[in-house]
């Protein structure tokens, strides 16, 4: 967040950090100074594209790429026409076609391209759908409905709980005015110690507090939202992959065709390296041993031996 | 490992009669191409014959192993085998008058260099040749991808000299012949000659060393036979003895037995040489100037590849499928 820079006066977040950034329906972003000094009479262009924009169409820039200001702009404004839902559908294909279509118009705009006929498109399909677009602007949504019985629960939930609140907080002052009664009465009429009276009246306030019904498990969020949304039957299972057999090494098999070379440990113990120039620190250093040059040249030296050549492959 | 290699799966022939099929089904192969309305008689006289083919490439060989030695900055050794390898292979599949010996040679020295990791740059690699080092550079560089098409990118070879260090730590280790190290300069005078016969189309590497080790061991007048038999092979390879033994007793025949050149005959062969030559793959000739000029006008549209006419029409070559002749594979 810090590289954001009114492309203007240049002032940044890192030296200005209550600048925000503005922008408008066009997606470039000036600080709010600016906005300020060109925007005064309330009108006026784009600096960088020259569009006409309007003061009060200055928002500030809640994401970073001023692009996806832009688009949610145009979203939002797309979508005040394009209204329908599924239920408006006979098939799922339909609708899903109708949203593809709003995501090519959506994103048109936000690109520029062919911005004359996408406009050209919205507005025909507004000339065609003008009942439908005021019926479903009227109609609260599935979404709204689910929406509103929530902030209702929420609200029932909300009254009783206070009252609860309530009566408990009663129930407890009265109870605490009945001990210090029962407490003064003890100390006025008993002939005990008063230090031994006052210590077991301590005690047993104590285990009333811990004697408290213990807390229920939360089924809903603390705004009394219950987890997740009842009706719905919940996310797909995960599509299981395939994975194939699982790869088992096994070694690989040397053909010799000669005598069986030496194995590595045999080397030294048969005094092969003695023969051989030890290697250096330096060629220790890069994982080098007499031992590799050794083991090869032998290895080199038996294979093949018992070669007879009964395969020819003549090619031409 | 050698056992499972291309070298043993595709290079490694059975007998010479293979390698004296393999090169003349090559000559063959060329002169039926570009005889062009000869008659036998005349076709007979103008091109060369498989058997003097084999004269010149034996004397090509003696250029490349000259060449390798005098190379500057020195080379190591399993260089010139490698590049050795390379140019036998090249001319099993091709007929020396398609492709000149010189350029090929040149080639698989270059292609050798790399492929043993001895790190050199084109112009250090042109400095060791005499004469026009561009035009050198320039050759190289476009028979190297033929090259490696012709030997089927099978690039890594197993090379005796490793396999010749093996058997000298073993014999040090495990026998008691006094001093090995003597033996060195003879096993590499004989793995040289070695590389001048077609052994190593024949025998496996560590065959090779085996012979060459044995042979020097010979020179000296020393033995090591009770090593062989019963260290080396021992019980378990018993059966396999006679085999060994045989091909030991070939290698150093083959190795013993290098004929001198005859200089007159191929100072004549030479001059044949430059006539019968495929005229499409010389650089001096109109028809190669011609054809570069073509493809450095068509580079843009596709890669330049020195795919010669010849190979373009062979389908087999380009898809690297191999004929296979064995009962068993």
């Amino acid at each position: 967040m810090d590289d954001q820079i009114c492309p203007r006066c240049k002032t940044s977040k890192y030296r200005k950090p209550s600048m925000k950034l503005m922008v408008n329906v066009c997606g470039h972003a000036l600080c709010e100074a600016c906005v300020d000094l060109l925007f005064l009479k309330g009108a006026g262009s784009c600096l960088e594209c020259n569009v006409p924009l309007r003061r009060c169409n200055f928002r500030v820039q809640l994401f970073e790429d001023p692009m996806v200001e832009k688009e949610v702009d145009i979203r939002r404004r797309v979508l005040r026409d394009f209204n329908k839902r599924e239920e408006d559908f006979n098939t799922l294909r339909e609708y899903n076609d109708y949203l593809e279509e709003v995501e090519s118009i959506v994103y048109n705009l936000t690109n520029n391209i062919d911005i004359i006929a996408t406009n050209k498109k919205i507005e025909q399909y507004k000339k065609d759908n003008r009942d439908t677009i005021m019926r479903n602007k009227s109609k609260v949504s599935r979404d709204e409905l689910e929406i509103e019985r929530l902030i209702e629960m929420e609200k029932a939930h909300e009254e009783i709980r206070r009252k609860e609140c309530l009566k408990l907080e009663e129930e407890e002052k009265k109870k605490k005015i009945r001990a210090k009664e029962a407490l003064i009465d003890e100390l006025m009429f008993s002939s005990a110690d008063a230090r031994n009276i006052l210590e077991t009246f301590a005690q047993n306030a104590k285990e009333e507090v811990k004697a408290q019904a213990p807390v229920p498990k939360a089924t809903q969020f603390s705004t009394g939202i219950g987890f997740g949304m009842q009706q719905q039957s919940g996310f797909l299972p995960l599509p299981k992959v395939d994975e194939g057999v699982p790869f088992i090494y096994s070694a690989m098999e040397i053909e010799t065709d000669g005598p069986e070379p030496p194995h590595w440990h045999d080397i030294e113990k048969t005094g092969y390296v003695k023969n051989v120039r030890s290697e250096t620190d330096q060629e220790r250093a890069g994982g080098y041993q007499a031992n590799i040059a050794c083991l090869r040249a032998l290895q080199e030296a038996l294979l093949g031996l018992y070669h007879v050549a009964e395969r020819t492959e003549l090619g031409l | 490992m050698y056992p499972g290699s291309t070298q043993q799966k595709f290079w490694t022939f059975k007998d010479e009669n293979d390698l004296v099929q393999l090169r003349q089904e090559a000559n063959e192969h060329f002169i039926e191409k570009h005889k062009a309305g000869m008659s036998p008689e005349q076709s007979a006289k103008f091109f060369l014959t498989p058997a003097e083919e084999r004269l010149l490439l034996r004397q090509y060989e003696l250029h490349l192993r000259d060449f390798c030695r005098r190379f500057h900055p020195a080379q190591p050794r399993t260089v010139y085998a490698t590049a050795c390898h390379y140019f036998k292979r090249f001319y099993l599949k091709c007929s020396l008058m398609d492709f000149h010996p010189k350029e090929i040679l040149a080639t698989c020295a270059y292609l050798a260099c790399k492929v043993e990791e001895f790190n050199i740059s084109i112009s250090q690699f042109v400095a060791n040749i005499r004469g026009d080092r561009d035009k050198a550079s320039g050759i190289i560089l476009a028979n190297e991808l033929l090259l490696m098409q012709k030997l089927n990118y099978h690039l890594t070879i197993h090379n005796p000299h490793r396999a010749v260090e093996g058997l000298l730590i073993d014999i040090k280790t495990r026998s008691q012949l006094k001093d090995p190290e003597r033996l060195r300069p003879h096993i590499d005078e004989f793995i040289d000659r070695l590389f001048l016969t077609d052994a190593c189309l024949l025998y496996a590497p560590s065959q090779l060393a085996l012979a060459a080790v044995l042979h020097a061991v010979s020179k000296l007048q020393e033995n090591l036979d009770t090593y062989v038999t019963d260290v080396l092979i021992g019980q378990s390879g018993a059966d396999k003895l006679s085999n060994i033994i045989e091909a030991v007793r070939k290698i150093r025949t083959m190795g013993k037995s290098l004929e001198p050149l005859p200089r007159d005959t191929l100072r004549l062969l030479e001059k044949k040489l430059e006539k019968c030559r495929n005229q499409e793959n010389n650089p001096d000739s109109a028809i190669y100037k011609q054809r570069m000029l073509e493809e450095a006008i068509d580079e843009d549209d596709e890669p330049n590849y020195p795919v010669t006419s010849e190979s373009g029409a062979d389908e087999n070559l380009l898809t690297g499928i191999v004929k296979l002749r064995s009962p068993d594979t």
